[in-house]
């Protein structure tokens, strides 16, 4: 299994794409690309080649959900790990998103600290 | 760029990320404010609802990674109540609910931490501030009092521990103050005016008083029950009988003041159940408190000595062990025999229930347990907790931690800094010639001596600090992630600051010195904290024979 080091993360948020990419490139030393839009990241996921993609899941347009649906039917990232992002986690959710194919649930709002660790925890459980 | 360079840099971006959130942040709230104004009791509502619901979800997902989790808490609350409006099958919502609506959204900026946000407190590695950042400001004291003597003696001994104080004889020159400043902490005489004014009565009926909300303590020369009775009902945090002892006084403020900073709460969470434990863990975390689930049973007590938890939340029921094995598992060990454990459980057989009371737990919560309910309960077990604590591990004249506590804190520092290999320094200070104070001024002196120098070491020291009453006279101070050049500098602060205080006694004003004894843990790579204590003790008898009013450090002797 390879290591994780491309991450694709999808979010329409400034504010929080600008923490989140802090969080993931200084302090984790992952390289980072961000997409606004499950529709952008239908269309750049596979140019970029991901490791690993977190998905925000409330977005206007295609949401989480919509777009993972989506991005399984890349074949180059059928297998690719997904984690949604998310401000709800009632344990029901997390069982829902989970029976969508993803990976975990990473809970909003994140600590930038400590963000990486919790991907790392994702992908290792992925490995 | 250096680490600590990299780390600097990304606490600015860090900074820089959570001010730009913090400006779009009022545009934001007031566009809640407008559409929730837009709410009419009827089924078109569902749209501006609807809105509402998405806008406070992205605020929940967003504060807390922005230094606001108070915000994120409370914008979380809101959205699952419109969540279960929306939910209903007619909507129509009357004027209260509408009401405590725009209420709650107008309250969301209150929860919005005031001025500049500074990220929560990390202790910087290795390198020691000149003095804490908690006091970066002095901190004003106000005081009102009518007898100017009383109030020019007060005002000068407060001013010698570093406070701003600011005098008023009485309520109504407070009241014209507060327009244009605001006290850290306000100091009131109970009988003002010569009797005729009493200031528990005067300041019920000053709203704008107590809107000020910070921390208030009372003087008086009378025990009475219908003043100490409204002072609680003022929440006042002290009540002091005259002829005032200062250095109490002195004490107690600067507790209230550390109190702001009091660490966050720790709880451990045992639960089979890995979502609900999860989802009970970022409530709690939302909630400001530092929560953890445990792994595996049999992993609790390596976690409990790591994690230092307040309070365990149990399952009662859990496939491999019972909840009442493990508590009783816990209690095995005396050093957690005081750690409350509260079960958590569907059960509601009142019986079963006391019957696993009776098994080392405390209390009982019955799931399913609302968000509010649990952090409700959970704060207030451990602030009860910590106050127990507090009387159990702490010296009654200073506050500071005692013999056997202060030793552990050592041990446990030390071996800390092993595992994660930076440096710890641990001091040993003693009052030199201390039984000449007592002897010549009696031991009520002598205590404000003690008490002094126990202030001045919680001022200059970091949070993160530990600071003991080793014996009599004779202190320790531990500092985590602190290599000797720094802990000497702050060492030899302390000790040039105190032997520059006065001390009076009647006519007499004298001074104080201290001797002290330091080791810094990268010298002794394989001593322990106990070694370490030892010597420190004898880098202190040096100083002593050296001429006192110094510091020594501690090296190893070399092997021949």
């Amino acid at each position: 299994m390879s290591t994780l080091q491309r991450i694709l993360y999808v979010e329409d948020e400034p504010d929080i794409q600008a923490v989140a990419r802090l969080a993931l490139e200084t302090v984790g030393g992952f390289t980072v690309k961000v997409c606004s839009s499950g529709e952008e990241a239908v269309r750049e996921a596979e140019t970029f080649a991901p490791d690993m993609i977190l998905l925000d899941v409330m977005m206007p347009g295609m949401d989480g959900p919509t777009t993972l649906e989506a991005l399984r039917g890349i074949p180059a990232l059928a297998e690719v790990p997904v984690a949604f992002m998310t401000a709800k986690v009632q344990p029901s959710e997390i069982a829902h998103y989970k029976s969508l194919g993803a990976r975990d649930v990473i809970p909003k709002p994140f600590d930038p600290m400590t963000l990486s660790d919790q991907v790392r925890q994702v992908w290792d459980g992925a490995a | 760029m250096t680490s600590a360079d990299a780390e600097q840099a990304l606490k600015d971006r860090l900074a820089q990320l959570r001010a730009r959130y913090l400006e779009h942040l009022p545009d934001e709230l007031a566009a809640l404010s407008a559409l929730q104004g837009r709410l009419a009791g009827k089924e078109q509502d569902r749209e501006v609802l609807d809105e509402l619901q998405q806008r406070l979800h992205k605020l929940a997902g967003s504060g807390g990674s922005f230094g606001c989790a108070e915000l994120s808490a409370a914008a979380r609350v809101l959205e699952q109540r419109i969540g279960s409006w929306l939910g209903a099958k007619a909507l129509a919502l009357d004027a209260a609910s509408r009401q405590w609506l725009a209420d709650e959204i107008a309250g969301l900026s209150r929860t919005v931490p005031a001025q500049s946000m500074e990220p929560s407190e990390q202790p910087d590695a290795g390198v020691l501030p000149e003095t804490r950042p908690a006091v970066d400001r002095v901190l004003k004291v106000w005081l009102v009092e009518d007898d100017a003597e009383l109030a020019g003696q007060l005002g000068q001994q407060l001013q010698s521990f570093n406070y701003a104080v600011r005098v008023f004889d009485g309520i109504d020159a407070l009241k014209r103050a507060v327009k244009g400043e605001q006290p850290d902490l306000l100091l009131i005489d109970v009988m003002l005016d010569e009797g005729r004014e009493n200031a528990t009565a005067r300041l019920v009926d000053c709203p704008d008083l107590q809107a000020l909300g910070c921390p208030l303590i009372f003087l008086s020369d009378k025990d009475d029950f219908p003043s100490r009775v409204r002072a609680v009902q003022l929440g006042a945090q002290g009540y002091f009988l005259k002829p005032l002892d200062v250095p109490r006084l002195v004490n107690r403020i600067s507790q209230i003041f550390e109190e702001r900073h009091a660490p966050a709460q720790r709880v451990l969470i045992v639960d089979d159940d890995a979502d609900l434990a999860e989802h009970m863990r970022l409530v709690l975390t939302a909630a400001g408190m530092e929560a953890r689930v445990l792994d595996a049973p049999r992993e609790i007590m390596d976690t409990i000595a790591a994690f230092r938890p307040e309070l365990v939340l149990m399952d009662l029921y859990m496939p491999e062990y019972a909840g009442t094995d493990l508590a009783g598992l816990i209690r095995q060990h005396e050093a957690y025999i005081h750690l409350p454990i509260v079960y958590l459980s569907a059960e509601t057989d009142i019986e079963r229930q006391i019957e696993a009371m009776g098994r080392g737990a405390d209390d009982f919560l019955t799931k399913p347990i609302s968000d509010v309910q649990l952090v409700a309960a959970a704060r207030s077990r451990i602030a009860r907790a910590r106050q127990l604590e507090e009387r159990i591990s702490k010296d009654s004249l200073t506050g500071l931690l005692k013999h056997a506590s202060i030793k552990e804190a050592a041990s446990r520092e030390v071996l800390r800094a092993r595992r994660i290999g930076r440096p710890v320094t641990l001091a040993m200070l003693d009052i030199d010639h201390f039984k000449r104070v007592n002897d010549a001024y009696g031991h009520a002196v002598g205590d404000v001596v003690i008490m002094s120098i126990a202030t001045l070491l919680r001022q200059r020291l970091r949070q993160s600090d530990i600071i003991g009453r080793y014996g009599g006279e004779e202190f320790v101070a531990v500092l985590p992630e602190c290599d000797a050049e720094n802990a000497r500098r702050v060492l030899e602060d302390i000790r040039r600051n105190f032997a520059a205080l006065n001390f009076n006694h009647r006519d007499d004003r004298f001074g104080c010195t201290i001797s002290i004894g330091m080791v810094c843990s990268a010298d002794y790579p394989e001593e322990d904290g106990p070694d370490l204590l030892v010597a420190a003790d004898e880098a202190l008898y040096r100083a002593k024979r050296g001429g006192r009013d110094q510091t020594e450090q501690a090296f190893p002797v070399p092997a021949h």
